[in-house]
């Protein structure tokens, strides 16, 4: 077996150029194909981490009812049991309360629905990332007074509605009694998250001071929890929702409240397959055709060794043996190419200003870090390897089937 | 005892519409040991009855024996383990594999016989040693002469100990100096371990070398005569003048 698999190795280097034309567009098919596979992975988990370190969290616990209806009176009191059995999940990182209402920002030249959070301003630092979006060269800064007579809106609803830092908007919503309650705020900052709909459809201010103005008392809409990961939330969610042990609650998990995104997702992922078949259809004909030229050129010689008693199944191994070379050289170059594109993208990102607009409405972010999994490099080396050996097959059953007396006869 | 049987052997071919009648009833035995020559002009039907006795062709009728196995009927799969097992062949071009080395090229051999690794060197190293090429044993084909390759080629078809070595014109492509050191080798061989040469040759030297001469035409046997080889009458004198 060694001697066939030198010899498919020497064979690849009689025709240099040939062999090298063909691991070079292995090479650079690799180098996209990982490339791709990166950008999609960074695209795909820039997106579900942005959603759900803003609006989703890993899981949030509320009323039942309250994520189809958002209704201020769907509302619960923490109380200490809830709280313990966070706490006391080893794969919870941490938790806030929040307080959710529609309300409408009125200021005079216009005004705006959207839905307000009332948050505690430093557990809201360890949920979301809401701290880091806010824009410091506006010239104001996250909320720090859950009391205060403040509010956060985003840069670009405070173009919409034409109000810098420092200026004052009426709040008016419906209170816990269903009767229209109004309030002057003053605008302390002004943020901007990756995800362009959330930032126009969402606006944060002190949860004690909602809770006041709504009539909530010291009930809340919800508790944001934030996990250890994306993929732990399937094993928390039963956990979570037996230590509660309250059936008027619920405990959702970001996949339960983005449907649309965990579609997206599996979208995007099924992308990818049309990535493989276009390195498969351009990597399978240039190696069967690189293999047919060389078989046709060692005609001869491959009837010489049938001659000496090389059996047709050896001289198939051989042929596949000669491809198996093909691809590894092409892969192993491909992967050193990548894994260096990859690492260098990992530090500088790959910048996406131009498409800001549309990268923001995917919420993806305009600067993209792409990576792979380990299991992006089994699947490259298995889609390489395997494109090869089909690639293979029907010139080394060619050459098994060179009748040797044929072959002896051609020069 | 006879390594080749051959009774009533014809090969037909179509050849553009018309049948040409390569071999037109042959009747052959050719005995172990023996060093014998096919002579004959071009289309006599030489070549057509190597092939047959190598079983790299079929015949269209008669019978074939070589080395104890009836050719006809046997599949692709045992011819092939009975050119490797019972024959070695040695061509007019040399046919040595290109990538590989003259020690690996004789080794091939006995790497498709499952021969152990150390054994198959050893054994390749004597053999080269046997004919000559020491010091030649790592160079490819292209970093060798003619005469070094066909002498690569003789290891190779020897170095199994086939019974029977099938050689197709050996010396055609050599000076004649070369050719006699190449017959000379192979006549010692022949002697030395009883392994049975033919040859297909129009060749003078090759046809003076042979024990045995059978002349073909036109596809059947015109002579069949055994003598004494040249190189055996030329040591016959040397003694007597001693």
């Amino acid at each position: 077996m060694k001697t066939f698999i030198m010899l498919g190795w020497r064979n690849l280097w009689r025709q240099k150029r040939r062999s090298l034309v063909v691991i070079f567009s292995i090479t650079l098919g690799v180098l996209m194909m990982m490339f791709a596979l990166g950008l999609m992975n960074g695209i795909i988990t820039q997106m579900l981490d942005n959603s759900i370190s803003t609006k989703l969290g890993h899981l949030v616990v509320h009323k039942k009812g309250f994520f189809e209806n958002m209704k201020l009176e769907t509302n619960f009191y923490p109380d200490q049991r809830i709280l313990r059995a966070m706490k006391s999940d080893p794969d919870i990182v941490a938790s806030a309360p929040r307080v959710k209402a529609f309300a409408m920002i009125r200021t005079g030249e216009s005004s705006r629905g959207l839905i307000v959070l009332g948050v505690y301003p430093e557990l809201e630092k360890k949920v979301s990332k809401m701290n880091e979006y806010t824009l410091a060269d506006e010239g104001g800064s996250f909320l720090d007074d859950p009391d205060a007579n403040e509010i956060m809106i985003s840069k670009s609803l405070a173009e919409k509605l034409d109000v810098l830092v420092g200026d004052k908007i009426v709040l008016i919503l419906q209170d816990s009694k269903s009767e229209m309650a109004g309030v002057g705020l003053t605008v302390r900052g002004l943020f901007q998250t990756p995800v362009a709909d959330y930032d126009n459809s969402v606006a944060y201010m002190g949860i004690k001071r909602l809770q006041n103005i709504t009539g909530l008392g010291n009930n809340i809409s919800e508790i944001m929890v934030v996990a250890t990961g994306k993929e732990a939330v399937d094993s928390i969610k039963p956990r979570l929702t037996a230590a509660i042990g309250d059936a008027s609650l619920e405990v959702m998990t970001w996949k339960d409240m983005a449907p649309n995104l965990v579609s997206a997702v599996r979208m995007i992922d099924s992308m990818l397959y049309i990535y493989y078949a276009i390195f498969f259809i351009t990597v399978v004909f240039s190696i069967a055709n690189t293999l047919i030229m060389s078989i046709m050129e060692r005609f001869h010689e491959i009837g010489v060794m049938k001659s000496i008693g090389t059996r047709p199944s050896q001289i198939f191994f051989i042929i596949m043996f000669e491809a198996v070379n093909l691809g590894l050289v092409g892969l192993t170059a491909g992967i050193v190419c990548g894994v260096i594109l990859l690492q260098v993208l990992q530090f500088t990102g790959l910048d996406f200003s131009l498409f800001m607009d549309a990268m923001r409405q995917w919420g993806a972010g305009s600067i993209i870090y792409p990576f792979l999994y380990p299991k992006d490099y089994i699947i490259t080396i298995l889609v390489v390897e395997l494109t090869t050996c089909i690639a293979a097959i029907y010139p080394a059953v060619k050459a098994a089937r060179i009748k040797p007396l044929d072959a002896l006869h051609y020069v | 005892m006879e390594i080749i049987t051959i009774k009533s052997l014809i090969k037909n071919y179509d050849g553009e519409g018309l049948e040409v009648h390569a071999l037109r009833g042959i009747d052959l035995s050719v005995r172990r040991g023996e060093f014998t020559a096919i002579a004959g002009p071009s289309g006599s039907g030489k070549t057509t009855l190597l092939n047959l006795i190598g079983g790299l062709d079929i015949p269209t009728d008669g019978t074939l024996t070589v080395a104890g196995n009836n050719l006809a009927g046997m599949s692709a799969k045992e011819l092939s383990d009975m050119r490797l097992n019972s024959i070695g062949f040695i061509f007019q071009a040399y046919n040595l594999i290109p990538v590989l080395t003259a020690l690996e090229n004789v080794e091939y051999i006995l790497l498709l016989q499952g021969v152990g690794k150390s054994e198959r060197r050893d054994r390749s190293r004597r053999i080269l040693k046997e004919v000559g090429l020491a010091k030649e044993i790592d160079r490819r084909p292209k970093e060798l002469s003619g005469g070094q390759q066909q002498r690569v080629a003789v290891a190779r078809a020897i170095v199994s100990e086939p019974e029977l070595v099938l050689a197709d014109e050996p010396t055609a492509n050599l000076d004649q100096k070369t050719g006699a050191g190449l017959l000379d080798l192979m006549h010692d061989l022949n002697h030395k371990k009883n392994i049975t040469f033919l040859f297909s040759t129009h060749d003078r030297m090759v046809m003076e070398y042979a024990e045995r001469l059978i002349s073909l035409t036109d596809g059947m046997i015109a002579s069949d005569k055994k003598k004494k080889s040249l190189k055996e009458s030329a040591e016959k004198k040397l003694k007597k003048q001693r």
